[in-house]
Parts: structure tokens; C-alpha cells; sequence
């Protein structure tokens, strides 16, 4: 079996009294789209920066390609390539130029105009960085990241900021990235992007790791539960369900809820509505998401007591500055939460609200 | 240092720097403003006066002609110094760096050199000597002294074909009349120099940090010291734009005539190297980009107006001359004054070596306390 490509050992990293970073040990696989899933000021960055030698670490051990850091930190950046959260490039220079110069930096290993081919920038290539929208400025980032032609891409954030359809841009790049047989290291604090496009993830909280695995068997682990909605019917249903001894989750506005453990379940509702004549406008089925498991991990310890470790969150989260919370998209912490859980949402983003 | 990534950095700059039009004013423009402002501002006065005390022990007529011959060229505001007082004393009492005495028996000396030359037509190397007593330790002395010695120098000429002493046109044998522009363009270049370095390398480090571009360029495998020298390699380019803008437009507005040698774009090189350490040094210790600003005004300002750039120092109080000799930038005024106006070995060697040692020391500072990472 080859070595990981990625090897993190007992990572410590201390402001002060601080700790950013608690002692976490992970491997990234060859060949893998691994995340790094958390909220803002978890530590994501942080890690993620003592990876790719930004930043120093408190104690512990790093190997990438089967190389340890410390000693061999010229090597290591030749074979890795790195989009730096907030990325962002010399104003007037144009795409073509930009990419060009990072090239310069490598010697120029990969065709300039290929790689701007391959992260769809064609047409802006002759546009100067400055004028260029968010999501395209993140693409000529991605651009830049792969001069080199890096066996390992890490990537920080790639989609903060970004509205949904630049979001959906950049995942392609990411995918071709894998398909090209890429390492690709990316952090997110979004759910979605996590589940859709890694094939191992671990959810970071507090500077600790608290789950790791690939995404449908997070799911299924910490979250294993089928949720059904059905939609616009009478008020009866509920009633039905009741009676089933299903438990229900919400209803409102003619819209039911129900927690499923068995798909035989399913079957059995639907037979049982459509014998009692009870009709309705829609179904809609799905699996937990990862969205729930973080919940379900960290929710019972959110709730309370976060509030009184907003400081020392707070503190953290001026280590990953301006992340863009009202940007749309799903953000794990800003997400569809219950009404219960709503509460949580505040003290999970002390970064959010400093934009 | 890897020539290749040196060259890729040092082309994306200047091309940085040709589309951007505020800097391109600031390197350009705004040397020349200053410049054609201050033309204007001191160009009533066409003239800067050195003031240089007298003793004239001897009191004939020959020497009273020769005081008022220096008086003529206007370059020297005459002093008569009390022939009873000790001409050292003098110079610690008041304070002043040069006197210039007429010993007793000078006009005898005189008259029996030209009865013997001229009447008698006997040839020989003798001199009426005069005393110049200096301040080693000022370079306004050394001005003084290099100016007094070309006078006499004209003088001296003047009476090998001419036999009478008196009536002798100065002016028509100094060809290089000292005006006001001569004295304040090598000021102005100096200051240029030193704002553009100072400010360029702070603003552009702390631009750069807060956009988070240094952070991508520590994982390129360009290093910190590469992207320093890149930096001041720019510099040395801005700087020396600048100058040229200044000495065009000081020649084309107010007949500007400088001295053209090695130790003018020395004199750039190392004040860019001294600034732009300095720059490095406030980046490294202040942060944020306002902030770090304000520490760069900080230094610019008491340069500006404490180390001789439009004025004389010697018209300035005593303390102010004192602090001055603290200042870098006093030492780039001094030496680039010499260079452009009356080329001196000793004084060009001695600020050289003076500002070459604080930009030496503050650029290794700047490259041994600056990291790319930002802890």
C-alpha cells in the first residue's frame, strides 16, 4: 500500500494560551478529495496553513509524499499547490499575465494557456485581475494553484463568497482535479460542498477533530434516520402518523414531517393514507445529511455552553478572517435549522458577523 | 537567489507599475510639482549665501580688494571679525565652521611678489598666504573651503596675464554661478528618492499582506529574500525615474546645471537602500496598512525638514543642526550637494560611506526580522 499522501501527527498549534489547533492526527490518501469540515474558527486554516508551511506549528509532525516538512519545505512546495483562503492577485495584471507569473515562479512546468482552458477563463484571459467578479478571480486562483502541476491541491474555502452558480463552476474545476488523479485537500464550511464532492472527510470543531469518515458512512453512522415531507395535505395526516407510532418531526402549513427508520415504512404510510382517501400534493424523501450529523455531534454541547466560549471562539475566528456569511449558498452554521436548534446559529459564527 | 524568478518578479512589478496611475504620479508627477513650486518660491532669491567670517589683520589695500572681490560674487555673506579677538576662539564662541584671515603683512607680501613678477621680471613661486581656519567635522566647511579655493584659484589667473589687482571680473572666470535651484534640486531629488522608497515598499508590503498575497507567494518557492531584493531593484528604478524628472525639469524651468558623476546615482542607490530597510522595518513591526502609513510619516517628516533639504542647515538653530546629524537623509543631502555642485572626493567618500553603512544595516535588518510567515 502506497503511503498516504498526506500524513498529520499530534499537530499543536498554541497562541498564547490559546490552543487553534489540539493535537489532531489525520491521513489524506492518494488520489482522494479529502475535507476539512468545520465552522468558522475551528481550526481549519490553521491546520491547513502548517501544511502548507504558512505557518509554524506549536509541536508535532507533518510528512507530505512521504517527506517530513521540517527538513524539506523547498521540496514539498514544488510538488504542491495552494489556494490561500481569500485569494487574491496583483490588480493589474491580466489573467493570462497572472497565471504566467506564477508559472515564472515554477520554472513553468505546465502551459499557461491550458490551464486557463481548464479552468474555463478563455474569454477573460486578456482581462486585468481587478476587473474580474469574485468567482471567476477564484478560478484564476485555482489556475495558479496548478502551475506546477502538483501531485497535492490544497484548497481553503474555495466557494466562500461565491454566489451559487460560481459555486457550482468552481466544484467542476474540483472534480476534473480528481479525475486528473489529484490529491485535493479542501477546506469548506459548507455541508453541501463536503458531502458532494469529498471522498473523505473529517469534521473539525474546537481545533479537534470529532468525526471522520467518507461521507455516506458519516451519515450512516452518527445520523442514520430517513426523513419524509409530506406536503400540502389536510390536517388529518398527522393524526395518521400518530397512530402508526412514527414519530413526527414538524408540521406546519399543511406540510408533515416524519422520521423514518425503515424504508418498509415508507410503503406502509402511503397504503394507510390512500385507503383513508387522504390525498396530497407532494412527497419529499431524503437521507440525513451531513448537515445533521455535525448537529448531532456537536449539538448538545452548543447549545449551552458555547455561548459563554464566545471570546475565546471569537479570538479564533480573527485567525480566518472575512468570511463572506451572507453570501448565500448553505453555510453550515447559517443553515435550515429547527426551531429548537435555532439558537445554536448565533454563537457559531462570531467570525460571520465581524464582515 | 534564482536569477529566473528574480526576472518574472522584478517585469511583473514594472508592469504593475506602468498601469497604475497613481503611482506613476506619485513617482513622476509629484517630484516635478515640488520642484517647480519651489523653483518659483525661491526664485527671487537667486542666490544661497554662505556666511563666511573675516579677519583682516593686515588692512591695506590689497586685501580690503580682496574682501570686497569675495563680497562681489555674492556666494558669501562677509562677516569682519574684530582684529583684536583670537580667530580659534572666535570659532568655538561663536559657534560658526570656517575664518578666513588676512595676516599681517599680506599686502607687502603682495606688492613685493608683483614688484618682482611684473617690474622686475624676475619669476618666482612665492605667495601672499591667507589663513583659512575650519571646523574639520563640517561639511558646510567643506563647501566654503572648495568655494574659496576656486576663487582664488581665479584670482591667481586672473593676475598672471592682468598686472593690476584691482577691477578683476569674478564674475566672468567662476563660470558656475551658485543659485538657489542648484542648491535645493539635489534636496529635492533626495527627498524623492527616499519617499518614493520609503512609501513605495511600505505601501506595497502592507497591500500585499492584507490582500493576502505574500501569504500565496510563501508557497511559491520564491523566498523572502528574493522578493526583497526584486523589491528594491523597483525602487532603484523609481528612484531613478524620479531623479531623471527632476533634473529634466529643473534644466528645462530654471536652468538647472548639475554635475553629472558616479556618485549621483550612488547617492540614489544607497538612499534607496537606507529607505527602503526602513520601509521593510515598518512593515514588519506595523501591521496594518494605516497605521503603517502613519510610522512611515513619522520618518519622513523630520527628514524632510530637519536634514537641509531647502534650506541651509547653518540657518537653523544649533539643536535642530545637532538632530540633523542623526538623520539619514541629511547625509544623502550633503553628498548629492557635492556631487551635483562642486564634486569633492572627501565629502562625497564620507556621506557615501556614512549612508551606505545604514542602508547596508537596515536592509540585512529588514531581510533577517521579515519572514513570509505572518504569526
Amino acid at each position: 500500500m502506497p503511503k498516504p499522501a498526506i500524513q498529520v501527527r499530534d499537530l499543536v498549534k498554541k497562541y498564547g494560551d490559546l490552543s487553534a489547533v489540539n493535537c489532531i492526527s489525520f491521513d489524506v490518501q492518494r488520489g482522494q478529495v479529502f475535507s476539512f469540515l468545520g465552522p468558522n474558527g475551528a481550526g481549519k486554516t490553521t491546520t491547513v496553513e502548517m501544511i502548507e508551511t504558512i505557518r509554524t506549528p506549536t509541536s508535532g509532525h507533518i510528512d507530505i509524499l512521504g517527506m517530513e516538512l521540517k527538513k524539506n519545505r523547498s521540496s514539498v512546495l514544488k510538488r504542491i499547490g495552494v489556494l490561500p483562503q481569500d485569494f487574491n492577485s496583483f490588480d493589474r495584471l491580466t489573467v493570462r499575465e497572472t497565471v504566467k507569473f506564477f508559472s515564472g515562479l515554477f520554472n513553468g512546468i505546465r502551459d499557461v494557456d491550458e490551464l486557463i482552458k481548464l479552468v474555463n477563463l478563455e474569454d477573460e484571459r486578456d482581462k486585468l485581475y481587478m476587473n474580474l467578479s469574485g468567482g471567476l478571480k477564484q478560478r484564476v486562483g485555482i489556475a495558479v494553484a496548478l502551475v506546477n502541476d502538483p501531485e497535492i491541491v490544497f484548497l481553503d474555502e474555495p466557494t466562500t463568497g461565491l454566489d451559487p452558480r460560481a459555486r457550482h463552476d468552481v466544484w467542476d474545476v474540483i472534480k476534473g482535479l480528481k479525475q486528473r488523479g489529484k490529491t485535493v485537500f479542501l477546506t469548506t464550511h459548507y455541508m453541501e460542498e463536503a458531502e458532494v464532492l469529498s471522498d473523505y472527510l473529517a469534521i473539525i470543531s474546537k481545533g479537534s477533530i470529532i468525526a471522520e469518515g467518507a461521507p455516506l458512512e458519516l451519515i450512516d453512522k452518527h445520523c442514520n434516520t430517513i426523513k419524509m415531507t409530506i406536503r400540502g395535505g389536510p390536517a388529518e395526516i398527522e393524526n395518521v402518523v400518530r397512530e402508526r407510532g412514527l414519530t413526527l418531526e414538524d408540521a406546519a402549513n399543511g406540510d408533515v414531517t416524519v422520521q423514518i427508520e425503515d424504508n418498509a415504512q415508507i410503503l406502509d404510510l402511503l397504503n394507510l393514507l390512500k385507503s383513508r382517501n387522504l390525498s396530497y400534493h407532494s412527497l419529499d424523501i431524503r437521507k440525513a445529511t451531513l448537515e445533521e450529523v455535525f448537529l448531532t455531534l456537536t449539538g448538545e454541547s452548543l447549545t449551552g455552553e458555547l455561548a459563554e466560549e464566545e471570546p475565546s471562539t471569537g479570538e479564533l475566528a480573527e485567525e480566518e478572517p472575512s468570511t463572506d456569511e451572507q453570501a448565500g449558498g448553505m453555510p453550515l452554521t447559517g443553515a435550515p435549522l429547527t426551531d429548537n436548534q435555532a439558537t445554536v446559529e448565533e454563537p457559531l459564527t462570531p467570525g460571520g458577523d465581524v464582515q | 537567489m534564482n536569477m529566473t524568478r528574480l526576472k518574472v518578479t522584478f517585469s511583473m512589478l514594472m508592469k504593475e507599475f506602468y498601469r497604475n496611475k497613481a503611482v506613476m504620479f506619485f513617482v513622476l508627477l509629484f517630484p516635478i510639482l515640488l520642484m517647480v513650486l519651489f523653483g518659483f518660491i525661491f526664485s527671487d532669491q537667486d542666490e544661497v549665501q554662505y556666511i563666511l567670517p573675516i579677519q583682516n589683520m593686515d588692512g591695506g589695500s590689497h586685501s580690503w580688494n580682496f574682501t570686497q572681490t569675495l563680497n562681489d560674487t555674492g556666494l558669501f555673506e562677509i562677516r569682519l571679525v574684530d582684529t583684536d579677538l583670537d580667530p580659534y576662539d572666535y570659532l568655538l564662541q561663536q559657534k560658526t565652521n570656517t575664518i578666513l584671515v588676512i595676516p599681517h603683512g599680506y599686502q607687502a607680501e603682495m606688492d613685493q611678489i608683483i614688484i618682482q613678477r611684473f617690474i622686475m621680471g624676475q619669476p618666482n613661486n612665492d605667495t601672499a598666504n591667507l589663513t583659512l581656519i575650519i571646523d574639520p567635522a563640517s561639511t558646510a566647511a567643506m563647501v566654503k573651503t572648495q568655494m574659496l579655493d576656486s576663487l582664488v584659484g581665479a584670482i591667481n589667473k586672473g593676475m598672471a596675464g592682468v598686472p593690476d589687482v584691482i577691477g578683476m571680473d569674478i564674475e566672468t572666470t567662476v563660470s558656475d554661478q551658485f543659485k538657489a535651484i542648484d542648491f535645493f534640486a539635489p534636496g529635492i531629488i533626495a527627498m524623492s528618492v527616499m519617499t518614493t522608497a520609503l512609501f513605495g515598499t511600505v505601501g506595497m508590503n502592507t497591500e500585499l499582506r492584507q490582500k493576502g498575497i505574500l501569504r500565496k507567494l510563501a508557497t511559491t518557492p520564491l523566498t523572502r529574500a528574493e522578493w526583497l531584493v526584486t523589491n528594491v531593484l523597483y525602487q532603484f528604478v523609481m528612484g531613478g525615474l524620479s531623479t531623471i524628472s527632476i533634473i529634466i525639469v529643473g534644466m528645462i524651468l530654471f536652468g538647472l546645471q548639475p554635475q553629472i558623476n558616479l556618485f549621483l546615482p550612488l547617492f540614489i542607490i544607497l538612499n534607496v537602500f537606507a529607505f527602503s530597510g526602513i520601509g521593510m522595518l515598518i512593515t514588519r513591526f506595523v501591521k496594518d496598512a494605516e497605521s503603517a502609513q502613519a510610522a512611515a510619516n513619522a520618518v519622513m517628516f523630520p527628514m524632510m525638514f530637519l536634514s537641509g533639504t531647502f534650506f541651509p542647515l547653518e540657518q537653523m538653530p544649533d539643536f535642530l543642526q545637532t538632530i540633523a546629524g542623526f538623520l539619514p537623509l541629511y547625509y544623502v543631502n550633503e553628498g548629492l550637494r557635492s556631487a551635483m555642485i562642486n564634486p569633492d572626493m572627501g565629502v562625497m567618500a564620507f556621506n557615501a560611506l556614512v549612508i551606505g553603512v545604514v542602508g547596508i544595516v537596515m536592509f540585512i535588518l529588514g531581510i533577517l526580522l521579515t519572514s513570509w510567515k505572518d504569526e
